[in-house]
C-alpha cells in the first residue's frame, strides 16, 4: 500500500501540471518522454510512425496539441468560466462608483452591438456576442436591472435571428452563423424581455426628467435615485443609456413583426425600423460626450475601438467558448469598430425596410424583379434571410399563393387553371420544386446564388422535356371529355414556353452575375457579350410568344377603336416588356461588335498565351450552358463566325 | 472517428528545423529537430466546412497575397539586379530541399504550415514542385499536386513563393510554367488554386498564362476575404485512358520521369 502510494507520489510529481485528469484506480500516470525520445533518435530523416490509416493527407489536418496556433485550449487566460468569474473578470455591480459602474455598462453595450455586427458579418457567435461573460451566466446579473434587462433583449434578438437564418436555410458560405452548440441562447421568459427592459427605460426617463427639471420640482420628485452621483454628467449618461435601450427594443420588435406570416407585420415593423434608426443617430451622438464630457481630455485615436467612449469594456473574454467555437484552429478574431457596427445595423436596417415596403406582387416576374434589384443593394445574410422566408413559406409564395397558381398566372394562363388537376401530376410537383428552390437561390449571396443558377439550367432543361412529352402524351390521347383535354393541352403549351422563358432568364442571370463579381478578364468580354446576346434573343422570342397568347387584353388609353386597321397598329405596338429586353440586347451586340472589331483591327484586347486558346476558355464560360443546350447549336465556331468580319470601318455600320 | 495514430516526424537538417517543431515554450529546444507532440486528426477539421476546410487555402491564399504583391516601390528598394540566365530551376531533388522550401515560405508568412504539410507535397508529387536558385541561394519555389477529383484528373498549385528582392522579373512565372508543363504532360485536363480576389499580382501572372476565373466564393479565407477559383483547361481535354494510369504510377511509386504521350503509343487501347 505504502509503497503504491510512494509510486503514485512520484508519478503525480512528474505529472502535468494543470492536470484536469486525476489517476484513478486503475489509471495511473506514466512519463513516456525518454521512450519518445529514443524512438525518435532511431529515426532517419522524413520518417514517420504512423498507425496504418495515418497518412500524409491526414496528417496535414493534424492539430498539433500545444501550438498555440493549432490548439484552441493553449490559448486561453482562464480554464474555465467560473475560474474567470472568480478572478473577477466580470463584476457584477461593474462598479461601486455608480458613475463607472453606468460608464462601463455603456461600454458593455457598445461592445455588445459591435460583437453582434462581427457575428453578422460571417464569425461565429461563440467568439462574438458569446464572448460576453455576463451572458453566459446571465442569473449573476440579476441584482443589476440595467445589465440584466440588456442581457436578456441581446440573448433573445440573437435568438431570433439564428431562427430565421436558420429556417431559411440557404446553406451558403457562412454556414459558421448559426452553430450555437453549448451556447446558452435559450433563456426562461425571455419572451417578457421587454418588459423589463420597459421597466429600466421607464425609471431612467424619470431619472432623466429629476435631473432636468428646475430646482423646485426636484422637491417633489425627490424619490428617484439618480441614475449616478455627478449631477452634472446625469442628463448625458441618462440619454446615452435611453437611446441604447430603446435601439434594442425597437429592433426586438422590428423582428417580431416581420416574422408574422404573409408580411402582415411589415407596417408595423417599418415604423419601429424608423424609431431604430433614429435611436441609432442618437448612440452616435452620445458618442462626444462619452469620450470627452466624461473625463473631460479626449481619448484619442478611436477608430478601431469598439465603443464609444474608446474605452475597453470589462467582461468579454473570446478564449473561454473556444470549443464552443468553429471547429478551425484559434483565430483571434477581429470586432468591428463600434462605427463600423453602426453603419452595419443603419444599412441592415434599410434593406428590411425595403423588404416591409414591398408590395408582395402576385405575379411572379414582379417577384424576380423586385428580388434581382434588392439584391444590388449587396444585402447581407441577415436581410436576405429575411427575404427568403417571406417569398416561400410552407411551399407557397408568401405563405399565400399556391406554387401552381403562381405558374399558370406566369405562363399567362387564364385564371381558373389554377385549380386543373394537371398539377397533382409528377412533372408540375417537380416544376413546383424547381421555382421555389429558384426563388431560394435568388435570394442568396451573389457568389454562391451564380454557381447555384448555372447547376439548375440543367434541371430546367429536363423539366421542359418532361413536359414536351406530357404534352405529347396528352395530345395523342383521346380523352372522354374532350374539354378538360383542351386544357391540359392549353396549359401544357403555355406552361412549356414559359419555361423556356424562365430558362433563358436564369441564363441571361447567370452571366450578367459574372460581372458583377469580377469573373471575365477584358479579353473576355468580346464571348461574354456575345452568348448573352444569343441569350437574350430567345429570351424575347419566349417573352414575345407569351404575350402574344396572353388572354389578358393590352390595355388601351382613350376612346374604343372602331377602325380595326387602327386596332391592327395597336396591337403591334411592342409590350415595354419586350422593349426593354430589345435595348439589352442591342447593347449586348453593339458591345460585342465593337470589341470584336477592336481585336480585329488593333489586335488588342487578345490573350495569347502558352497552354491553351480562346476556345478553351470559351468552353469552361459556358459549359453549363452548353451542356443544357441554352441555347442549342451554339457553339465556339459559332462565335468566331459572328465576330470575325467585324470592322471598325464606319462603312460597316 | 477519433484520430488515428500517435506519430513522430523529424525534420531534415539544421537546428532552422527546431523553430518549426518546438514552438510551445514549455518544450525543450533540442540540438536536432525534433518536437514532442502528440498528434491526432481533427475530423471536425477535414470535414467539409468551408472555413475550416480553407484552412490550407486560407494559409495558402494569403501566402500568395505575400509574395505577389507589385508594391513596386518597396521591390525597388531591396532589388537584386540579375540576368535572368542567372536563376537556375531545379527539380524537388529530395530532403535537403524540404528546409529551403519550408524557410522561403516561412520567410513569407506570419504563420508557417506545419511540416506535415509540405511533406504531403513533396513526397507524393516530388516532379511537380520546382525551386529557383540564385547564386547558390533559394530564392523561389513552387508546390503542387495533381489527382483524380470527381473524374477529372487535375492539377493544383498549393504554394508560389519569390522572395521580395526578386519580384517582378518573371521568375515565379517561370516556375509556375514548368510545373504547369509536367502537368499537361502528366494527363492532367486541367490545372486549378483559389486565389483572393485582392491579390492583383497572383491574377495577373495566372491569367497571362491561360486561367479564368471559374468561380467566386464568398468571404472564403478567415479573414472574411473572397476567392477565385482559378481554372486552366488543356486542349483536347479527351485524354487517353493510358496517361491516367500512367500518372497513378507517377504519384505511387514517386517516379521523376514523365512520360510523354508520344512515347508510348502502344498504351492507347489498354482500357
Amino acid at each position: 500500500m505504502a509503497e503504491r502510494d510512494a509510486e503514485e507520489a512520484t508519478m503525480s510529481h512528474q505529472a502535468p501540471e494543470r492536470s484536469s485528469i486525476p489517476s484513478g484506480d486503475n489509471t495511473v500516470w506514466a512519463d513516456i518522454s525518454p521512450l519518445l525520445d529514443a524512438a525518435c533518435k532511431e529515426l532517419g530523416d522524413g520518417e514517420m510512425i504512423h498507425g496504418e490509416n495515418f497518412n500524409l493527407f491526414a496528417a496535414m489536418s493534424a492539430l498539433e496539441i500545444m501550438d498555440p496556433k493549432m490548439d484552441s485550449g493553449i490559448v486561453s487566460k482562464y480554464c474555465s468560466l467560473d475560474e474567470a468569474i472568480e478572478d473577477g473578470a466580470a463584476p457584477v455591480p461593474l462598479s461601486h462608483d455608480k458613475t463607472i459602474d453606468v460608464q462601463s455598462i455603456i461600454d458593455i453595450m457598445d461592445h455588445l452591438l459591435a460583437c453582434e455586427a462581427t457575428w453578422h458579418s460571417g464569425h461565429s457567435l461563440a467568439q462574438t456576442v458569446f464572448s460576453c461573460i455576463y451572458l453566459l451566466r446571465l442569473d449573476r446579473t440579476s441584482s443589476h436591472a440595467i445589465l440584466h434587462s440588456y442581457c436578456r433583449v441581446i440573448r433573445a434578438t440573437c435568438k431570433a435571428v439564428v431562427s430565421v437564418v436558420s429556417d431559411a436555410r440557404t446553406h451558403e458560405e457562412e454556414d459558421l452563423f448559426s452553430m450555437t452548440y453549448g451556447l446558452p441562447l435559450d433563456g426562461d421568459g425571455d419572451e417578457k424581455c421587454l418588459s423589463f427592459l420597459n421597466a429600466v427605460e421607464e425609471t431612467i426617463c424619470r431619472q432623466l426628467r429629476a435631473c432636468k427639471a428646475p430646482s423646485s420640482k426636484k422637491r417633489v420628485l425627490e424619490d428617484i435615485e439618480p441614475l449616478q452621483h455627478n449631477l452634472d454628467l446625469e442628463e448625458g449618461f441618462c440619454k446615452a443609456l435611453l437611446c441604447r435601450l430603446r435601439f434594442r427594443k425597437h429592433f426586438f420588435h422590428t423582428l417580431a413583426c416581420m416574422r408574422r406570416p404573409q408580411g402582415r407585420g411589415f407596417e408595423m415593423a417599418r415604423k419601429h425600423i424608423a424609431s431604430c434608426i433614429l435611436e441609432l443617430e442618437s448612440i452616435l451622438k452620445s458618442a462626444e460626450f462619452l469620450r470627452f464630457g466624461v473625463c473631460g481630455t479626449c481619448k484619442d485615436g478611436i477608430e478601431g475601438k469598439t465603443t464609444a467612449s474608446g474605452h475597453t469594456p470589462i467582461g468579454f473574454d473570446a478564449s473561454l467558448n473556444s470549443r464552443s467555437a468553429a471547429p478551425t484552429p484559434p483565430r483571434a478574431i477581429k470586432i468591428l469598430s463600434w462605427k463600423r457596427a453602426v453603419e452595419y445595423f443603419v444599412k441592415l436596417l434599410h434593406d428590411l425596410d425595403v423588404i416591409c415596403s414591398y408590395s408582395l406582387d402576385p405575379s411572379l416576374e414582379g417577384v424576380l424583379r423586385f428580388v434581382v434589384q434588392f439584391q444590388k443593394s449587396k444585402p447581407d445574410l441577415v436581410a436576405r434571410a429575411h427575404l427568403q422566408v417571406l417569398l416561400v413559406q410552407d411551399g407557397k409564395l408568401y405563405g399565400r399563393y399556391p406554387i401552381f397558381a403562381v405558374i399558370t398566372k406566369a405562363s399567362a394562363l387564364p385564371e381558373f387553371t389554377k385549380n386543373h388537376d394537371i398539377q397533382k401530376s409528377e412533372c408540375f410537383m417537380q416544376l413546383g420544386q424547381l421555382v421555389i428552390n429558384m426563388l431560394k437561390i435568388l435570394c442568396t449571396n451573389a457568389a454562391w446564388q451564380r454557381r447555384k443558377l448555372g447547376k439548375i439550367l440543367q434541371d430546367w432543361r429536363v423539366i421542359y422535356v418532361q413536359l414536351e412529352l406530357a404534352l405529347r402524351n396528352e395530345v395523342g390521347e383521346v380523352s372522354s371529355n374532350m374539354d378538360d383535354e383542351k386544357m391540359s393541352v392549353k396549359i401544357l403549351r403555355h406552361v412549356l414556353n414559359w419555361v423556356e422563358e424562365q430558362t433563358y432568364w436564369i441564363a441571361s442571370r447567370f452571366l450578367m452575375l459574372g460581372f458583377e463579381l469580377d469573373l471575365y478578364s477584358p479579353s473576355e468580354y468580346c464571348m461574354v457579350y456575345w452568348y448573352l446576346y444569343v441569350v437574350l434573343i430567345k429570351l424575347a422570342e419566349k417573352t414575345h410568344f407569351r404575350m402574344a397568347v396572353s388572354n389578358e387584353p393590352i390595355k388601351r388609353k382613350g376612346k374604343k377603336k372602331k377602325d380595326s386597321l387602327k386596332e391592327v397598329a395597336k396591337e403591334s405596338r411592342v409590350h415595354p416588356a419586350i422593349l426593354f429586353l430589345q435595348c439589352h440586347m442591342c447593347l449586348a451586340e453593339g458591345l460585342t461588335m465593337m470589341l470584336a472589331a477592336l481585336r480585329n483591327d488593333l489586335m488588342v484586347l487578345q490573350s495569347q498565351n502558352p497552354f491553351n486558346t480562346e476556345q478553351e476558355r470559351f468552353l469552361q464560360h459556358f459549359e453549363l450552358l452548353q451542356k443544357a443546350c441554352i441555347p442549342d447549336h451554339i457553339s465556339y465556331p459559332s462565335f468566331k463566325e459572328s465576330t470575325s468580319y467585324a470592322r471598325l470601318s464606319v462603312s460597316i455600320l | 472517428m477519433a484520430g488515428g495514430g500517435a506519430c513522430c516526424g523529424r525534420g531534415g537538417g539544421g537546428s532552422e528545423d527546431s523553430i518549426i517543431w518546438a514552438k510551445s515554450p514549455s518544450q525543450p529546444s533540442t540540438s536536432f529537430a525534433f518536437g514532442l507532440c502528440l498528434v491526432l486528426t481533427s475530423n471536425k477539421i477535414k470535414k467539409r466546412h468551408p472555413k475550416s476546410r480553407s484552412l490550407l487555402a486560407a494559409r495558402l491564399g494569403s501566402e500568395l497575397k505575400e509574395t505577389m504583391e507589385q508594391e513596386e516601390g518597396e521591390a525597388r528598394m531591396h532589388k537584386v539586379e540579375f540576368d535572368p540566365s542567372e536563376i537556375e530551376y531545379v527539380s524537388y531533388g529530395g530532403e535537403h530541399h524540404l528546409p529551403l522550401i519550408m524557410n522561403l515560405v516561412d520567410q513569407e508568412l506570419s504563420e508557417p504550415y506545419s511540416i506535415f504539410t509540405y511533406r504531403y507535397f513533396v513526397y507524393l508529387w516530388p516532379h511537380l514542385s520546382f525551386l529557383a536558385f540564385h547564386k547558390g541561394k533559394c530564392v523561389g519555389t513552387v508546390v503542387c499536386k495533381m489527382g483524380e477529383h470527381r473524374s477529372t484528373f487535375r492539377g493544383y498549385i498549393a504554394m508560389l513563393v519569390v522572395i521580395k528582392p526578386y519580384r517582378g522579373r518573371g521568375i515565379a512565372t517561370e516556375l509556375v510554367t514548368r510545373s504547369i508543363k509536367v502537368m499537361m504532360e502528366s494527363g492532367c485536363e486541367e490545372v486549378t488554386l483559389e486565389a483572393e480576389v485582392t491579390n492583383k499580382g497572383a491574377l495577373a501572372l495566372y491569367g497571362r498564362l491561360g486561367f479564368i476565373r471559374a468561380k467566386r466564393l464568398f468571404r472564403y479565407y478567415l479573414n472574411g476575404v473572397d476567392a477565385f477559383r482559378l481554372k486552366l483547361l488543356f486542349p483536347c481535354p479527351e485524354i487517353h485512358p493510358s496517361l491516367s494510369m500512367m500518372a497513378d504510377k507517377v504519384e505511387s511509386h514517386g517516379h521523376h520521369d514523365h512520360i510523354a504521350p508520344e512515347e508510348c503509343p502502344e498504351h492507347h487501347h489498354i482500357s
